[in-house]
């Protein structure tokens, strides 16, 4: 029993977010509102990074190293389909391949959908294909960079598109990873709302002082760290029986997608109204993490599919769950 | 990383299955019911596992023990809680009440009480809280009056689960003009002193969980110290270490789960539809729950101080065990209200739900995991 990260992927991590800070952490993602373009400069840094040697679904490895990378994009709401960007198949030339998005089906809608020309977009029932941006992003509030994309007929020879029986474990690595810069996000929600209640001064003493306020955080901080346990278990379940993990990876993203939703708003809430200022990162936190939470599917559609798959495929655990053989 | 706990766990596992399968009857809800006979199945399911050396798994060799490590004694607490706990009152004498009498107790005492609970023949009551001192420990007002060379009891405790049936309490008392730690002494006391008068408390769980006892000039001798006079707080501490993994509520949880998903046993209530989803989710929070209690194991293994990890762990079981008892009366509808063995799975979900809800108070209530919690988070740096 060894829940911990190896220490080479926790290295790296400490690496990516000095890299982040570097881009003033959380102002990335408030300059690329101003100018989308900006965030060329966050994919040429993880290009620094080394995203496009990692190989997460060859390499046990590279799987935690990604991992802990989408964790410290979520912590900054960095404006760059992380996960989908280390989990590029690379050919068997070395060329680099497609960035990975699961999609809706009935509407392929992406976050950050215009930053690059091509995607390798997957969904259920083996959709598996290459797709292009089409119209103008939402440039809303909580979607400033989704847009929509349009399946092409395999658009060129693009390593790991298309190779069959590739999409479903690429798809679960993808809910996998998004979980995990969920779980940074959420994290780091968790640290903000600490400071704040800290410093805030109401009634003559800190917020902390109150208890319920000590609770409130108590309970988002257990929240957080059953999360990290899930996500670790996810990682480790696709690593050692890839072809069975696929109810472990949508408890994950269900588990993440609920987390969030309490986490988010009690953190949230604890900033009083400043949490609602773009000024103040919490803001900006919980409006860039809405795509990720609501694409391809939300927290009630994931629970159902969660089901049908412990069903069909049972659920790993002290007893059996689902049907019988 | 690795979340497999190895053969060695699964070979125990699956040989106290077959001996819970073998020697426990089905439908069994525990000792602490209305039939005398529910007490004796524990009585001879612990001389069984005695006998094979798996009721003292986690004592030292030196006491007579297994030597287990961490996890022989994680997988003996999941098996026994998931299957309504067949070793009945013993648990308490085998987690702590032993390990704290080897770390404290005199030669003699270890000689006289490690025996009969090492058998699992001697049932132990916990005499900590009081009427003014239940999350606050430190405020017991029970006294212990010094009498010749030895000592008269007096005050009253309460939620003494098992003080009936139990033969000893270990008690905590109050010596000299001491407050809060200060001059707190541990005693063992024979529950058949004269003075001594119990009085069961009905409630929800039902009997035997629930007892004021009265100490009423209880005499006991100066052996009846455990660890030095008013050096009770640190076995009171060594105590709750021992308990801060808490009961592996989740394992129950998972079990009944189990045996109510979608998997067509003939005479067994099914998840309907409309529940499926809550369904998945309560195996998600089971999950979440054994794996940061397994976390909370894992700080007890490198020899850690019980710190916010175990009440992290302890918060989500607790809560998990009641989310689950509601999800599985949902599943049962107005069926959630029988009990017994005509009512669905035996009356085990009843049953279940009756005990979830006394799961965030009992052994150190949700606010004081909650604060706990709290004090280390605005402990860590900026």
């Amino acid at each position: 029993m060894n829940p911990v990260l190896d220490r080479d992927a926790l290295d790296f991590g400490a690496a990516a977010r000095r890299a982040f800070a570097s881009l003033g952490g959380i102002a990335a993602a408030r300059r690329a509102e101003v100018d989308p373009t900006s965030r060329q400069t966050v994919v040429e840094l993880l290009g620094s990074l080394g995203i496009d040697d990692l190989d997460p679904v060859g390499n046990a490895d590279s799987a935690a190293a990604a991992a802990v990378l989408c964790e410290e994009a979520g912590r900054v709401a960095l404006p760059c389909p992380v996960g989908g960007l280390a989990l590029c198949a690379t050919g068997d030339d070395g060329s680099r391949g497609l960035p990975v998005a699961v999609v809706d089906p009935d509407r392929s809608r992406v976050d950050h959908a215009h930053l690059f020309p091509v995607w390798h977009v997957l969904g259920p029932d083996g959709l598996d294909t290459t797709a292009r941006p089409v119209g103008p992003a939402l440039g809303t509030r909580l979607g400033p960079f989704v847009g929509d994309l349009r399946a092409t007929d395999h658009d060129g020879d693009h390593p790991g598109t298309g190779r069959v029986g590739h999409s479903t474990a690429l798809r679960g690595w993808w809910l996998a990873l998004s979980a995990w810069t969920i779980l940074g996000a959420l994290d780091r929600a968790v640290e903000l709302a600490i400071a704040h209640t800290r410093d805030r001064i109401q009634f003559g003493k800190a917020l902390t002082d109150f208890q319920t306020v000590r609770f409130a955080l108590a309970d988002a901080a257990v929240a957080v760290a059953g999360l990290r346990e899930l996500a670790g278990y996810a990682l480790w379940r696709l690593d050692v029986d890839a072809d069975h993990a696929w109810p472990d990876v949508l408890a994950l993203r269900s588990h993440a997608l609920d987390t969030a939703r309490t986490v988010l708003r009690s953190t949230q809430q604890l900033h009083g109204a400043s949490g609602l200022c773009d000024e103040v990162d919490i803001s900006i936190l919980v409006r860039h993490l809405q795509p990720l939470l609501r694409l391809p599917s939300g927290a009630e559609a994931t629970a159902v599919e969660l089901a049908g798959a412990i069903e069909r495929h049972g659920f790993d655990g002290l007893f059996a769950h689902g049907r019988l053989p | 990383m690795d979340f497999e706990l190895g053969e060695e766990a699964d070979t125990l596992r699956a040989r106290l299955r077959a001996m819970i399968d073998a020697h426990v009857p089905a439908g069994f809800l525990g000792a602490f019911t209305d039939d005398p006979a529910d007490l004796e199945v524990t009585q001879r399911f612990c001389a069984l596992l005695a006998s094979e050396g798996l009721l003292t798994v986690a004592w030292p060799t030196d006491h007579g023990g297994a030597g287990g490590n961490v996890w022989d004694q994680t997988v003996v607490r999941e098996e026994m809680w998931a299957h309504h706990e067949p070793r009945g009152p013993q648990y308490m004498g085998l987690n702590w009440v032993g390990p704290a009498i080897m770390a404290f107790g005199s030669d003699e005492q270890k000689r006289r009480y490690l025996p009969p609970i090492a058998e699992g023949g001697a049932i132990w009551c916990q005499g900590f809280s009081e009427p003014g001192a239940g999350s606050d420990l430190a405020a017991l007002a029970t006294r212990a009056h010094p009498d010749g060379d030895g000592w008269r009891l007096r005050g009253q405790k309460i939620w003494t689960s098992y003080a009936a049936m139990a033969q000893w309490c270990v008690l905590a008392a109050r010596v000299g003009p001491g407050e809060r730690h200060e001059g707190i002494t541990m005693f063992l006391v024979p529950m058949d002193a004269a003075g001594i008068t119990v009085v069961p408390i009905a409630s929800m769980l039902g009997p035997h969980h629930l007892n004021e006892v009265f100490l009423d000039d209880v005499a006991v001798g100066p052996e009846a110290v455990l660890g030095e006079v008013g050096g009770g707080w640190s076995v009171i501490r060594r105590a709750l270490a021992h308990e801060r993994v808490g009961i592996a509520r989740y394992a129950r949880c998972e079990r009944l789960l189990s045996l109510l998903s979608r998997r067509g046993q003939e005479a067994s209530p099914t998840v309907p539809d409309h529940l499926a989803a809550a369904w998945a989710r309560a195996l998600t929070q089971v999950r979440v729950a054994r794996l940061l209690a397994y976390r909370a194991v894992l700080t007890q293994e490198a020899g850690d101080p019980p710190d916010a990890t175990a009440s992290m762990a302890r918060i989500a079981v607790t809560r998990c065990d009641q989310l689950v008892a509601e999800l599985l009366f949902q599943v049962l509808g107005d069926a959630s209200l029988e009990a017994g063995g005509g009512a669905p799975l035996a009356g085990a979900i009843e049953d279940h739900w009756r005990y979830a809800q006394a799961a965030t108070v009992a052994s150190g209530t949700l606010e004081v995991q909650q604060t706990i919690v709290a004090r280390e988070l605005l402990g860590r740096p900026r």
